[in-house]
């Protein structure tokens, strides 16, 4: 029992930071990976969860068609084709399989937030937007300073435990071999079968880094709720 | 198309077989699966509950991934290495799967759509509560005034009730789990994702053979979405209409505020 303790002990700096002399890996190279694609995709689904509910036939047509394609594929399919686009050469330039994985990562979550963004503009009382209008906003205002806002706060607790499945989901850039969490734990083990022993204690390992971080978010939405249901 | 030959078609076509039996295996297990363990933890109280509690919240906030590793590559050295052998990889129920799945080492596939099961069934479990949550309380005081004991109130109120307030969620987890299956192909299961990625290594023709895989993907989720629309349009049959969707009823009075028109209803 020891020595399994005393195996994750070893290598819980790389797990959770990766290798000394490396970029950035491990735990924090998961959260660098899915702040960057949350980030990212929050602004580009704002636009696209916008445009779900445009007025436009053309622009909720595409919209909905971008969603519906992001989602319909899986990630780690996603991650591949976007590395075949960005990382070979494709359109001119290449980048690296990191680049590739936040891009991923990036239009992963923007299908997901717009969604949920689209429902929270949804639901939006018509009221509200006529009374901006009565006030006299233009069509413009309306939306920037009553819809989008009160559509957002709606759906923050769903914006966030989107974000919590992101950061679970980024263990599929193990296919890319970026060095995350979930790759890093393959690297600590290698193929030597005279680690074989430590597999059970190194994925209990890195099972509970995930749960920790998804928990402790998920707990800190829930401590927010009522302020959410306050307004 | 020089690209997909017959043999290659063959291979693909094999993989999305077991792409499409994986998804069903791990979806019939993991749904009643949810709804115990979901129902625990909306009726019961005491030890059970807590139990449910963290069987919801371990396999639900462990990345799937690292389940099916886990159970497929890690867990099995638990054992020593002839209780091992033994128990995973060489008895008579092991020879017979062998023998039906055509697969060297099935215990993979079964650890994989154990690992796969876990997860979905955590989410489905907390989606079920939380309908459960919804119906209004009076429903289920009716039918124990009207004589009901626990488990009558169960099959007639909580199960279909809970089930038609969940649903939408539960569709779109089903389909996230059908999405996840490709994640098996980590414990080498020639599913749909695995096929491909050896046509590729072998041909070198890797956006044809992405696209092409995207592609069965994407007709498998709106086939699904479909499939669950329809199960969804059952469950509600006999029902009477209550306003779905989210949006507000009434319709903006002024024109030219098209951009909060509630979209047409259905799956967004």
């Amino acid at each position: 029992m020891s020595d399994h303790l005393a195996f994750v002990m070893k290598h819980l700096i790389n797990l959770l930071v990766g290798f000394p002399n490396h970029r950035p890996g491990g735990l924090v190279l998961t959260m660098i990976l899915s702040a960057v694609g949350l980030g990212l995709g929050m602004m580009l689904a704002v636009v696209i969860g916008s445009a779900q509910q445009s007025r436009y036939r053309l622009l909720r047509f595409v919209a909905r068609g971008y969603v519906q394609i992001v989602r319909g594929v899986p990630l780690v399919l996603l991650l591949l084709l976007v590395h075949q686009i960005l990382a070979t050469g494709k359109l001119g330039f290449t980048t690296s399989s990191f680049t590739a994985g936040v891009v991923t990562l990036t239009l992963y979550a923007s299908a997901y937030q717009a969604d949920i963004i689209a429902s929270g503009l949804r639901s939006v009382p018509a009221e509200l937007v006529d009374d901006a209008r009565i006030m006299g906003a233009t069509r413009r205002q309306a939306y920037l300073r009553v819809g989008l806002p009160y559509g957002l706060r709606v759906m923050r607790p769903a914006l966030v435990s989107q974000a919590i499945t992101v950061i679970k989901d980024s263990s599929a850039v193990v296919v890319l071999s970026i060095a995350d969490l979930t790759t890093t734990a393959g690297l600590v083990l290698g193929t030597s079968v005279n680690n074989a022993p430590y597999w059970v204690a190194t994925y209990l390992a890195v099972g509970a880094l995930y749960f920790a971080v998804a928990f402790a978010l998920s707990r800190l939405v829930e401590s927010w709720l009522p302020a959410v249901r306050a307004h | 198309m020089d690209w997909l030959t017959a043999d290659r078609a063959a291979e693909l076509g094999s993989g999305v077989l077991l792409t499409i039996v994986i998804t069903v295996a791990t979806s019939l297990v993991a749904l009643p699966l949810g709804i115990v363990v979901g129902t625990i933890r909306a009726t019961v109280t005491g030890p059970l509950r807590a139990l449910a509690t963290g069987y919801v919240e371990v396999f639900r906030n462990v990345p799937a991934l690292i389940q099916i590793i886990f159970w497929a590559f890690a867990f099995p050295n638990i054992f020593s290495s002839s209780a091992r052998q033994q128990l995973f990889f060489d008895n008579a129920v092991v020879d017979a799967l062998k023998v039906i799945t055509g697969l060297p080492i099935p215990y993979y596939l079964l650890a994989a759509c154990f690992g796969l099961v876990l997860n979905t069934s955590g989410h489905l479990a907390e989606l079920f509560r939380s309908g459960v949550a919804s119906i209004p309380t009076q429903r289920v005081d009716g039918a124990r005034t009207l004589g009901a004991n626990r488990r009558q109130t169960f099959v007639s109120v909580l199960l279909p009730d809970g089930l038609r307030a969940a649903f939408p969620a539960i569709s779109t987890r089903l389909i996230h789990n059908m999405k996840n299956t490709a994640l098996v192909s980590f414990a080498s299961i020639p599913d749909l994702f695995h096929q491909s990625q050896s046509a590729i290594e072998e041909t070198f023709r890797a956006s044809e053979f992405l696209a092409l895989a995207a592609l069965v993907y994407l007709a498998l989720s709106s086939g699904m979405t479909g499939l669950l629309r329809v199960a969804d349009r059952a469950l509600h049959r006999g029902q009477p209409s209550l306003t779905t969707g989210d949006g507000p009823d009434r319709p903006s009075v002024l024109s030219g505020l098209g951009s909060f028109r509630p979209a047409s209803l259905g799956e967004s």
